[in-house]
This record gives C-alpha cells, sequence and structure tokens, in this order.
C-alpha cells in the first residue's frame, strides 16, 4: 500500500469526493493561489473550476456564505485558515449552523464541512495555534472529528462529505506531514468509532489528534519497564465513542486523557467525568489529565515548548498510575 | 441596609462607581435612554449624561472593541451584551484581545474591563435568547468568569469586577433578576473575586451549583431536609478563578457531591469540576459524582424551557442516586 502524508490523503478525499458528488464545493482564503496555507486544496481549481472560490478575509462571511450555500441543495467545504479564526465565524458556527436543523423543523439538511487547521506548530503563537474543540463540543447540533493519521483523514473526511449535517473537522498542522499507509482506493469511517492503536493491560491513554503519535512513543518508552499502554484514539470527538473507551478502563483499571487544549475546561474534562462517572467502580486510581498549560500560547519557543503536552508528560503520568 | 433585588443591586453597583471614579464609563444596545433591556442601567444617563452611559448601535464586536481601546488607554468600560447568544459576534474581541492584551503587551497594557451579560434560560425568549455558555469562557485563559446569585453578591462582585486591573465576564442570571431580594448594604463594599460562599453545611452531600441554579437547588434543599437528608450547598459565585480548595473541602467531608448548572452537559463546567473532584478527591468519595445539567440539544422554544431547565426533582433524584450508591 502506498505511504501518504495527511496532507495528500485530505486532497485525495477531496477530489474523490468532487468526482462523485458535483453539488461539492470548496471556499476560503488563498484556497486557490497557495491551495490554502497547508496546500490542502492545491490542483482542485485545474481540475474542478468553477467549484472552487476564494474569497475576502472574511471568516463571517466564509462560513455565513457556506452555509446558505448547504441551505440551497450545495455541500460546502470551507476552509478558515486557522481555528483560531473562527472566532471571527462564532455568531455564523453557534447560533446559525448549529441550531438551523431545529429552527426550522427539520426542513433541510446541512451539510457544511469547516476544516480548521489547528493546534501548535511552530512559533505561531497565541492566535493561530489554538485548540478549540471543547467549544464546539458544548454546542449541540455540531459534529467534531480530529483525525491523528493520514488514514482515518482521508476516511472521516469522506464520512463528513456524506452526512447531513455540519462537521468540524479539525486538522492538526503538526500532523500534515506525517506519513502512512493509505488506500488508493475508496473507503470511509464512520463517526462515533474509537480505534485501538495499540493494545496494552496495564494503563489506557484516551488521545486525541496531535496527542495519539505522543501516546504511542510513550507506550514504546514504557514497554520495556513492564508497562504495557493502550492507547485509543478517539477520532471523533461527537459522536463519541463512550463504550471502546469504557470497554478500555475496564480492562485496565487506570486512565489517562490527553490532548492538546487548555487543560481547564478541555475535552480532558469531559472525558476523565465520563471515565469517573462510568468506570468508578473499575478504576483503581484518579483519572489522569494531560493537556497544555492554562495560558495563550507563547511566541517564544522556548515557552511554547513549556505549554505544549509532551510524550515525556504521558510517561510519567502512567509510571504514577501504576506505580 | 435596604432591601434590594439582584437586578437593583447591580444598578446601585454602577451608580455608585459611576460617581466614585469618572474613568467608569457605560456603552451598549438601549442602555441609556431606554435603561437597558432589563432596565439595569435605568435612570444612570440621566445621571451621568450620555458621555458616560452610551447607547450603542447593534454590533456587540463594535461595543466590545470599543471598550477594549477605552481600557487600554486608562478608562473602566462596563460594556452590556443583552442577551448571552449575542455575545458570539464579539467572540474574536474577547477571545483574541480582551483576554490577551495583557499577555501580548508583556504587561504593557492591561484590559480592565467588565462586559455585563444577562445569561441562562426561563423567560420564555425566542432562539438565541437563554444561552449559559460559561464552560467557553472558563476555557479561555486571561478572563476572570463571575456569577453572582444573591443580591448581595451582585453588588459586591460587581464592584470589585469594576475595580480590577484585568478583564471580568459578568454573567447576570436574567431569570432571577426581580426574584430574589435581600437586605444589602446602601454604601460601597466589595466581594472578593475567586472565593466560593458556603450557603449552608451539611454532612451527606455536597452540592455545587452557581447563578440562577443556585435557586432551584435551594428548592430541592428544602424537600431533601423533609426527607433527613443534610446537604452541603456551596455557590462558586466566580468561575474563573474557581474556587477548588472549596470544592475539595466539602467534598472530603461528605464524600458524595452533585454539580448542577443548565448548560448544555457535553464539555460544560460541570466536566471540569467532576474531573477536578475526581483527582484531587476520589478517595474520599463513596460514590461517582453526578452532574445535573440542561440536554445536548439547542436550547429549547418556550414551550419546551420547563423540560430543558434542571428542576429541583431532578437535584434530588441526583442526590438520592449518590446517597444509595
Amino acid at each position: 500500500m502506498p505511504k501518504k502524508s495527511m496532507r495528500d490523503a485530505l486532497r485525495e478525499a477531496l477530489h474523490e469526493e468532487m468526482e462523485r458528488d458535483d453539488s461539492i464545493i470548496v471556499l476560503g482564503e488563498d484556497v486557490i493561489t497557495h491551495g490554502g496555507p497547508y496546500a490542502v486544496t492545491r490542483g482542485i481549481d485545474e481540475k474542478f473550476p468553477g467549484r472552487i472560490r476564494q474569497t475576502p478575509i472574511s471568516e463571517a462571511g466564509i462560513v455565513g456564505t457556506a452555509l446558505g450555500a448547504a441551505l440551497c441543495g450545495m455541500r460546502p467545504v470551507a476552509e478558515v485558515m486557522y481555528v483560531d479564526f473562527a472566532t471571527c465565524a462564532m455568531d455564523e458556527v453557534v447560533n446559525q449552523m448549529a441550531k438551523v436543523r431545529y429552527m426550522f423543523g427539520g426542513q433541510t439538511d446541512v451539510p457544511v464541512v469547516l476544516r480548521l487547521p489547528s493546534g501548535s506548530a511552530r512559533l505561531l503563537a497565541a492566535q493561530h495555534s489554538q485548540c478549540l474543540e471543547a467549544w464546539f463540543l458544548h454546542v449541540p447540533g455540531l459534529q467534531v472529528v480530529v483525525p491523528s493519521t493520514a488514514y482515518d483523514a482521508k476516511g472521516l473526511l469522506k464520512t463528513a462529505l456524506r452526512g447531513k449535517d455540519p462537521v468540524l473537522f479539525m486538522e492538526y498542522k503538526r500532523l500534515y506531514t506525517n506519513e502512512c499507509e493509505v488506500p488508493d482506493e475508496d473507503y470511509a469511517i464512520p463517526f462515533g468509532q474509537a480505534d485501538v492503536k495499540r493494545e496494552g493491560r496495564d494503563v489506557t491513554i484516551v488521545a486525541t489528534g496531535p496527542m495519539v503519535p505522543k501516546a504511542l512513543e510513550a507506550a514504546d518508552l514504557l514497554s520495556p519497564e513492564g508497562i504495557e499502554v493502550e492507547v485509543v484514539d478517539t477520532r471523533t470527538l461527537v459522536p463519541f465513542d463512550k463504550a471502546t473507551v469504557f470497554a478500555s478502563v475496564g480492562k485496565t483499571n487506570r486512565a489517562i486523557v490527553t490532548d492538546e487544549e487548555v487543560k481547564r475546561g478541555g475535552t480532558s474534562a469531559e472525558i476523565a467525568s465520563l471515565i469517573a462517572e462510568e468506570c468508578f467502580d473499575a478504576l483503581d486510581a484518579p483519572v489522569k489529565r494531560v493537556a497544555a498549560a492554562e495560558v495563550p500560547m507563547p511566541f517564544s519557543p522556548e515557552l511554547e515548548k513549556l505549554v505544549v503536552p509532551k510524550t515525556e508528560h504521558l510517561v510519567a503520568a502512567a509510571r504514577e498510575l501504576v506505580g | 441596609m435596604a432591601t434590594r433585588t439582584l437586578l437593583e443591586a447591580i444598578r446601585e453597583a454602577l451608580h455608585l462607581e459611576l460617581g466614585a471614579d469618572e474613568r467608569v464609563i457605560l456603552l451598549g444596545e438601549d442602555i441609556g435612554r431606554e435603561g437597558g433591556v432589563f432596565r439595569v442601567t435605568e435612570g444612570l444617563q440621566a445621571c451621568y449624561g450620555r458621555a458616560r452611559v452610551m447607547d450603542a448601535p447593534i454590533a456587540e464586536a463594535g461595543i466590545v472593541g470599543m471598550a477594549v481601546g477605552m481600557a487600554i488607554a486608562g478608562l473602566r468600560p462596563v460594556p452590556e451584551i443583552q442577551f448571552m447568544g449575542f455575545l458570539y459576534p464579539a467572540f474574536d474581541q474577547i477571545i483574541s484581545h480582551v483576554a490577551r492584551m495583557r499577555n501580548r503587551s508583556r504587561g504593557r497594557f492591561t484590559c480592565p474591563l467588565v462586559v455585563r451579560v444577562p445569561y441562562g434560560g426561563g423567560i420564555h425568549p425566542p432562539e438565541h435568547h437563554s444561552e449559559s455558555t460559561e464552560a467557553m469562557l472558563v476555557h479561555t485563559p486571561g478572563l476572570q468568569v463571575v456569577v453572582p446569585a444573591t443580591p448581595y453578591d451582585a453588588k459586591g462582585l460587581l464592584i470589585s469586577a469594576i475595580r480590577s486591573p484585568d478583564p471580568v465576564i459578568f454573567l447576570e442570571p436574567k431569570r432571577i433578576y426581580r426574584a430574589v431580594r435581600q437586605d444589602i448594604p446602601e454604601e460601597c463594599y466589595t466581594v472578593p473575586i475567586g472565593e466560593a460562599r458556603l450557603v449552608r453545611e451539611g454532612t451527606d452531600v455536597t452540592v455545587i451549583a452557581w447563578g440562577s441554579m443556585m435557586h432551584t437547588v435551594l428548592q430541592a434543599a428544602e424537600s431533601l431536609d423533609a426527607s433527613g437528608i443534610s446537604p452541603e450547598i456551596l455557590d462558586l459565585r466566580t468561575l474563573s478563578p474557581m474556587d477548588v480548595p472549596a470544592i475539595i473541602a466539602s467534598v472530603e467531608k461528605t464524600g458524595r457531591a452533585v454539580v448542577v448548572h443548565e448548560a448544555a452537559r457535553t464539555a460544560g463546567l460541570g466536566a471540569e469540576i467532576v474531573a477536578q473532584i475526581n483527582e484531587k478527591a476520589l478517595l474520599s468519595l463513596e460514590a461517582p459524582v453526578e452532574r445535573v445539567s440542561g440536554f445536548d440539544t439547542v436550547f429549547p422554544l418556550p414551550q419546551l424551557e420547563k423540560y430543558y431547565l434542571p428542576t429541583p426533582e431532578m437535584i434530588e433524584a441526583a442526590v438520592h442516586r449518590v446517597l444509595a450508591f
């Protein structure tokens, strides 16, 4: 099977789906000139002329236009350059996109996919490095997807493009160049199915997006010490696959929940709470959260390193839980 | 002492601070001539003039953005956003500017403003008018988030907020604006930001809530008393910074906890509180912590509202579940 980067896998999913379905259109800032800030939409203009629009710098306009197009029967894929700029489109996302099916009694589908490059990369500072999943988890009506591998990215984007309701598709910038085997042919990964990326018996790490490769690294480091880590990749946060997570914690009796978001009020709080509520009797130790420090992302490279959660934090947390 | 509703207590705090500090400026939609959508600012423009109590166009991003400029230039603006659902158009201002000004300018500028936001459901409005999205704000580093539940706290916390060197989102429980009365001092006083209030001591279970839900909790407590159950009740008052030590101290004593909020359950603030309790007090827990919350649906239109908001009966049932575990 060929190896592909997440960026290429996403592009492949877009091309294949646009070929299959004429109603799919793409819009966003610089999506033609540069193929977007991370070149995911490169080549679409040549292959599907007229079906990709380069917009002014106005996120409220981009999301509002995408929503209108969806209500009129199109399937827009809107790129917001950085998830941070979704703050400029919050009214459209929360008050309109998430609520429109409910407010109009289900008269129309709302098949919008918002692609949102997320997370720290290198020195992008406070307004280009955020992880905002927790906000959107808290907004009923939105589906939230966070792929961690190229394979998952392609399969999940296909499902997003075939659905009837809005999807916030979080693309972690650090993962764009990560490669893995990705089939050339068509496949889709259903929402609501977590993936056990590694089996283990001693401690479960429930990881999201960029923390999945770090959890796998931690597992490699801990195995020689006799600590076998099970790594569960959530893949989609809404809908959330409780069954896989609870089954794993039921087996290992210890859990670490990790994501790159600000810890206070982040997704890890919700998942840790669910585990504490539903697996109370199975737990041999408190659920640990490993997430980002509670500060805006600093510009200084040394400070950035201190804020973003690392493999060694997971290793330390696992040792504490097992010890 | 004088008897005040929560709404009157807020107005009194604004009145006193406008009088005491000429840097304090109010701005918002209809707050001047009309006295605000809930009449919180009634009479203040007549008293302090249009330059200090300013009517703004319907543009939340503009209102908060203007307040940011005023704040870094040395004023103490207190913008009002009519309903919490209208905070979204101003999210970029709040998240990217209000919350970060001190950090981005390496402490050269602070952003001392207070965004007053009537929040929550229960008044039978149309869509977008019943939001309770405090969890989003608590997740944002750099913001203080305050929610009073009594007239005394509303006045004292608002005065603290206006005097704070850093931004405060001041959430006002609009459902109980006029429903709660209390004798409070007429003069200036402050209630410190960051301290929970132990509403009543108890031995069997800790019930944690804030804002308008406090009163639903107190109703539940009456029935629980009648059945011989003694709940300890904690009003968080400030959600960020959160008084985690007060929560942990109480849970260590009672061994059981129920968290109540009206926001949607998933990724609501209850999740953070449950996670904190489990991290810091797991060995004291006799039962899993229960969350009583709104549902993971869009806040419904008026006829379904009563099925969405937590009721005293739902809180009592949760208390019975943690006691029976």
